[in-house]
């Protein structure tokens, strides 16, 4: 027996309110978080006994202190993350007045909402059975708050029959909802870690990407993909150089140049993860901007209006080779030959005695090149610390590092020379996936190289981490220095099993995003141009939604019908049922308090050219509905489903 | 008892039954259904309450029931002063043995024509309604059985007359059917202005039935199927006498097990070895009429509503 007290519903709503709060767990403050859990285990734990509510003046108290709290380590309330943060403490207070079916459902709205903002937040393949869950859990709160005398497993099949009707409705507003372009549905969000490359390096700043296993973005070619090590994937463009750190002035501008390029163009598609960077990544050299908010500065960079904070797809093109016969402007020379000075001395006569040997400044790329692979220079993702003339340490004390360490001291090597240097960022390679067929690049395939410019080539891409570690041109960092990374992906890096599985689930996750996550205005609208609207527009999908709509209710409507007019019987009553629309159609309506002899009286009556067809079949139904079943009773309602089915009243006695 | 030597047969049952109907018709003209209403009451084990005006043929009926049936029968007229030891008998005291002897009374008897059932008082009433429902007397601590089978065929007056007490709803619970005979059509008035004197036909008529048939055919009427389609009815029309606001009580369960008695009776004097809603239908104003009760003092009758409830309740398919 069940005490009076027990509330099964405040039950549902503390697990769909618990399974809100585990949506965010990994993006809260564990405090609020654990505060939260606490809370509902209190109330679960009280479920039995009438609850102690503090009086009101405490809970108002608790209500100001946990905004001061919220606004004391966010600064603000407004934003995904510290009002998501707000919304669920002010819900597990809630907990603590929690006395009737309002209460009850301001909390279910509470997880609703929580379950939108995890939405909004992220939306990988691997969640979405999990939104589809707490989805579930919180209908089957609603229900159980809406009918308490529900048992749990009626409450949940309820809520999963509910869902299941409005899914044809859900997937029409999926589709057909004008999906307004433009940073709309955009929420600010504060506080989420800045990933992959940013507009500085030091010598440290690429070894802690190069450990990171996540994509970056993933590309698709639309013929073959370039050769393995033409890969080379241009990020931000450094400029500025301290000695140490190489940073991006974003003011500088120059007249960009005039681009000569070579061989056939490279297509392909770029799906991008979010990074809340600036930085659009595309092959190097990219020909044109890939959409109107994307600029193609002077140094070849995509550079967004928006930082990227969705994932954003889009179509580029790119030349592997290019050439430039002009001139480089005063003032970009200026910039790209600065050094600071006093800084990395050794290295600097180094350059310039070089410098003095070759011929040429193709002839001094290449010497130095030399001196990098005959050095005796060692390819480590933990080189000893440098110290602040950190290219004179590298060169000839510690002769360890990696590609931003040679990088940049190479860079540095062509300005103490007087060649224009700069040094870029970006990635090398990527991994094949064979069953998508795409390339995923991941965050641990950042890389760093230089460009010089050679009079009558212009720019001129030379990576010095090639000749140290020449290997890296062909092989990802996970196969090259597997040390460097977690246990658990060089288990799955080592297992080839493994390996596909992963490949396969990434492939998934690219189509997902591709399909699902991606599924913007513009396919919309191709979608309504492939039904056969020409030049659809916004309003054409607000028709299309309508008219889905309808469909949805006219289907559900026709159901319910169906349902009220006949509660469902087994096949003699269908087959009679059968019958007796014929009937009707043919100007002999039952009445529904009409048994089958009355009605049998009644068609004699006014259709009496009917009769002969169908005396026998209501005979045969009053046999089979009300005598004693014989032994072959299924048998014989068989041949009458199929007699009633062979019966043609309008052939047979034309009105 | 004389029959009971001859094999059962049902055919020649049903062909005797079809006489009897055909007898009755030629005693009270122009009213082949409360003919029928009433053999089915009796087929179905039920005792039968007959309402009208003075002088429609009520005790001509029931006379030419129990004369038709071939049945034992006595006739009470009830009076406001009849006692109940005038219908259950009485002990005297027998000099000659020192002893009470229990004189039987009227009771004793297959059908008893219970006449102007109303004008008695409750306690009579109650006496006699005792001894339909339990078919046995309690007297001086003896319990006798009456004999079988035992009909009470009462008559009654519409209760707005004078000196009369109407029976409660417990008691005419107990009536399986009520019926009402109502005035003769014209032509049939006519036959029955010319004809001869009732009385006359009635001693003529000879017993087409015996008591031992009559049993054998309230058996198998019991024994006719019922299938769950009849049965779903049935309780779709008692739920609904029982949600109705309009309506003061519900259908009792007695009242649904008699509906499917006289529903059975139906369809046996129809010769049809399946119940069909038709018969429930057809049974249905007679049986629950007089067990239904509106609300409002001037709601509809019994039979009027009895009849929206058909209409509004459909049969299931």
């Amino acid at each position: 027996m069940i005490p009076r007290d027990f509330n099964r519903a405040l039950l549902w709503v503390c697990a769909a309110f618990a399974g809100g709060v585990l949506l965010h767990i990994d993006r809260m403050p564990a405090w609020a978080a654990g505060t939260a859990l606490l809370l509902i285990g209190w109330r679960v734990w009280m479920l039995r006994a009438r609850p102690w509510t503090p009086p009101v003046w405490v809970r108002a108290l608790l209500a100001l202190l946990v905004t001061a709290i919220v606004l004391a380590r966010f600064h603000t309330l407004n934003g995904l993350s510290a009002g998501t943060t707000l919304l669920m403490l002010m819900a597990a207070l809630k907990l603590l007045e929690t006395r009737g079916p309002r209460d009850e459902v301001v909390l279910i709205a509470a997880a609703l909402f929580l379950l939108l903002a995890a939405c909004l937040d992220r939306q990988d393949l691997a969640r979405t059975p999990l939104y589809a869950l707490q989805t579930w859990l919180c209908c089957a709160a609603l229900a159980g708050v809406a009918a308490p005398t529900l048992s749990a497993r009626e409450s949940g099949r309820l809520a999963l029959r509910t869902l299941l009707v409005a899914a044809p409705l859900a997937v029409a507003l999926f589709v057909f909802f004008p999906r307004l372009p433009g940073s709309f549905w955009a929420i600010p969000r504060e506080g989420q870690a800045l990933t992959g490359l940013s507009d500085s390096m030091t010598p440290g700043g690429i070894s802690r990407l190069i450990a990171d296993y996540e994509p970056a973005f993933r590309v698709k070619f639309a013929g073959e993909p370039p050769p393995v090590a033409q890969r080379y994937w241009r990020g931000p463009v450094l400029h500025d150089f301290d000695g140490r750190t190489w940073t991006r002035r974003s003011w500088a501008q120059h007249p960009r140049p005039a681009l000569q390029f070579l061989g056939t163009p490279v297509a392909y598609r770029v799906t991008l993860e979010p990074t809340q960077q600036r930085w659009w990544f595309a092959l190097d050299l990219p020909a044109r901007a890939p959409s109107p908010q994307v600029t193609l500065t002077y140094d070849q960079q995509l550079l967004s209006a928006e930082p990227v904070s969705d994932a954003v797809s889009y179509e580029a093109l790119s030349y592997l080779h290019a050439r430039e016969t002009g001139e480089l402007s005063a003032s970009a020379r200026r910039e790209d030959t600065l050094l600071p000075s006093g800084a990395n001395p050794r290295s600097r006569a180094l350059a310039q005695s070089l410098r003095a040997q070759a011929g040429s400044d193709a002839a001094f790329v290449q010497a130095a090149l030399n001196y990098l692979a005959g050095g005796g220079f060692v390819y480590s993702l933990e080189p000893q610390p440098v110290g602040a003339d950190m290219v004179d340490d590298l060169l000839f004390q510690t002769r360890e590092g990696f590609c931003g360490h040679y990088a940049s001291a190479f860079a540095d090597l062509m300005r103490a020379a007087g060649i224009p240097a700069r040094v870029v960022t970006g990635y090398l390679g990527g991994e094949w996936n064979p069953i998508g067929r795409y390339l995923v690049v991941r965050q641990s395939d950042a890389h760093a190289w230089t460009e010089v410019w050679l009079q009558g080539e212009g720019w001129t891409r030379v990576d010095p981490t090639a000749v140290v570690a020449p290997e890296r041109l062909r092989r990802g960092m996970i196969d090259l220095m597997p040390q460097s990374f977690g246990a658990s992906e060089r288990l799955l890096h080592a297992s080839p099993w493994m390996q596909q599985l992963l490949q396969r689930w990434d492939a998934a996750n690219g189509w997902w995003t591709e399909k699902f996550v991606k599924f913007s205005f513009s396919t919309q609208l191709d979608l309504l141009a492939r039904l056969g609207i020409r030049s659809p527009e916004a309003r054409d999908l607000g028709w299309a939604f309508m008219a889905a709509l309808l469909l949805w209710l006219a289907a559900l409507g026709w159901h319910m019908g169906r349902n009220a007019r006949a509660p469902r019987g087994d096949a003699l009553a269908r087959a009679y049922l059968r019958l007796c629309r014929k009937l009707s159609r043919a100007g002999a309506a039952r009445a529904p308090h009409q048994g089958p002899r009355a009605f049998a009286a009644q068609i004699a009556a006014v259709r009496p050219q009917l009769v002969p067809h169908v005396q026998g079949l209501l005979e045969r139904y009053t046999q089979l509905r009300y005598a004693p079943p014989g032994p072959d009773h299924a048998a014989a309602v068989l041949e009458f489903r199929r007699a009633v089915a062979r019966l043609s009243l309008r052939r047979a006695a034309p009105a | 008892m004389n029959d009971a030597a001859s094999p059962p047969d049902p055919a020649a049952d049903a062909a005797s039954l079809g006489r009897a109907v055909e007898v009755l018709e030629t005693v009270i003209l122009g009213k082949p259904v409360q003919i029928r209403l009433c053999l089915a009451c009796l087929l179905a084990r039920g005792h039968l309450l007959i309402e009208d005006v003075p002088g429609v043929g009520k005790t001509t009926l029931a006379h030419a029931l129990a004369q038709v049936l071939g049945l034992a029968w006595q006739r009470v007229q009830f009076t406001s002063d009849l006692l109940p030891a005038d219908i259950i008998g009485v002990s005297v005291f027998d000099r000659a043995r020192q002893r009470f002897d229990f004189r039987q009374g009227p009771v004793f008897t297959q059908l008893l024509l219970a006449d102007e059932v109303n004008r008695a008082s409750p306690r009579t009433q109650s006496a006699l309604l005792e001894a339909m429902e339990e078919r046995q007397i309690s007297a001086d601590g003896t319990t006798y059985a009456l004999p079988e089978p035992f009909f009470v065929v009462a008559t009654q007056n519409p209760h707005e007359q004078l000196g009369t007490f109407a029976l409660p709803e417990s008691q005419l619970d107990r009536f399986l059917m009520r019926i009402h005979l109502g005035y003769p059509d014209a032509a049939h008035e006519r036959a029955l202005l010319r004809g001869g004197e009732r009385r006359e036909i009635l001693a003529g008529i000879a017993p087409l039935l015996s008591p031992a048939t009559m049993l054998r055919m309230q058996r198998s009427v019991r024994g006719l199927y019922v299938a769950d389609a009849l049965l779903d009815y049935v309780q779709a029309l008692i739920a609904r006498t029982r949600s109705q606001p309009e309506l003061k009580l519900g259908l009792s369960p007695r009242a649904g097990q008699g509906l499917i008695r006289a529903a059975q009776a139906w369809a046996y004097l129809d010769r049809r070895s399946a119940v069909l809603p038709e018969d429930v239908q057809a049974v249905l104003p007679a049986v629950i009429a007089h067990r239904l009760e509106g609300r409002e003092a001037s709601a509809r009758s019994g039979e009027e509503l009895a009849r929206e409830l058909i209409e509004a309740c459909a049969v299931p398919a």
